[in-house]
């Protein structure tokens, strides 16, 4: 049997909504995926701080034209940022829940210094606001943070690792080969091909480069290229892992 | 100063209790951070280092850059794997119950300096 071809699939792994305090209100489900595409993706996902109520909104935004995976941007009790992909909205939203446990109510002081937290429907409707304080660090030790990801089948990635704040070496001064990362992930503050690339790729996993954006016009400013034989969220998950073929390539 | 006077007049808790040269060990400089990178890069040798990070990598960063203890502020305590860690690297551990400010101002009484100072 001929294996399935591999197309080349460019992927944002890490994309904002206005759900995230400091996302800009302007990050509404359709406008992220049309910001998306006039970017040339073909994979997002999207990661609220300790949240993921908008996720689901965005893949119905984007109904067949472009896979939304859903995702979160967790704050470990270190101040760490993790990355959780999920494989259905479901996942995420579960994950999601115990992470917002961990979090304080937001209150007026609040949400006055670091922003508005709307969910909104597909069409980019305000339906509610986030009560708890998503700016905050949650009480999960990155440990537990990984162990939780884990829980509901998700991929684990050290978000932005070259970035001096709630970076993993930053905070934790040596990357922590213990902890079970599935990926790294480089900001766009790290120019392609640059030589820093080869250090961050020696700690033996796969390099991704998202936008960590939190701005329309930022969407897709960097992007990770997969060869998949389909650009769904099991695919990512073998590239990832380098099985079956799947490659993974710093777009 | 030494460690176990230290220990003493702060009213630390010795997590490390069975380790072996707290008497002898000398510790003239600390340094307060809960980045491990800022650690990493500025804490002065044979010093102390106050924070309230307890993840298993201030061993890590505690032994790399030559420190001779680290005391946990605010009641944190790190568990019982990461102290193991620390007795293998030699490393002190200390607890309080007091914050990472009243406890430099503590040492800072004491004749501990900050590092480029001392």
């Amino acid at each position: 049997m001929t294996p399935d071809p591999l197309m080349t699939v460019r992927a944002d792994l890490h994309v904002h909504t206005a759900l995230s305090p400091c996302g800009d209100d302007e990050m509404s489900p359709p406008a992220i995926v049309d910001a998306a595409l006039a970017a040339g993706l073909d994979v997002i996902a999207v990661c609220d701080h300790n949240a993921a109520g908008n996720t689901g909104a965005v893949g119905e935004a984007a109904g067949s034209r472009l896979t939304v995976i859903s995702g979160i941007e967790i704050t470990t009790a270190e101040e760490v940022h993790i990355v959780g992909l999920f494989p259905t909205v479901t996942a995420a939203a579960n994950a999601a829940d115990e992470v917002r446990e961990t979090l304080p109510v937001a209150d007026d002081d609040y949400t006055r210094f670091f922003g508005e937290q709307y969910l909104m429907s597909a069409d980019g409707t305000i339906y509610g606001r986030e009560p708890r304080a998503l700016a905050m660090a949650t009480s999960l030790s990155l440990d537990e943070g990984v162990d939780l990801i884990r829980r509901y089948g998700g991929l684990v990635i050290a978000a932005h690792i070259d970035r001096p704040t709630f970076g993993v070496i930053a905070q934790l001064g040596f990357f922590p080969y213990e902890a079970g990362f599935d990926a790294v992930e480089l900001s766009r503050h790290v120019p392609a091909g640059s030589p820093t690339i080869d250090g961050y790729a020696a700690y033996g996993l796969p390099v991704v480069r998202s936008s960590d954006s939190h701005y329309l016009e930022d969407v897709g400013c960097v992007a990770t290229e997969f060869g998949l034989t389909a650009p769904t969220f099991r695919e990512l998950v073998l590239a990832l892992k380098h099985r079956e073929g799947r490659v993974l390539t710093d777009a | 100063m030494k460690l176990e006077s230290i220990a003493r007049e702060l009213d630390l808790t010795d997590l490390t209790p069975t380790l072996a040269g707290a008497a002898v060990a000398e510790v003239t400089a600390g340094y307060a951070s809960d980045l491990l990178s800022d650690v990493l890069a500025n804490a002065p040798e044979g010093g102390v280092l106050v924070t309230l990070q307890v993840h298993l990598n201030v061993v890590a960063v505690a032994s790399h850059a030559e420190l001779s203890a680290v005391i946990f502020t605010s009641g944190r305590a790190p568990d019982s794997e990461i102290v193991a860690k620390a007795m293998a690297e030699g490393l002190h551990l200390y607890a309080t119950e007091a914050d990472t400010f009243e406890t430099v101002g503590r040492l800072f009484a004491l004749g501990v300096k900050g590092g480029r100072d001392a």
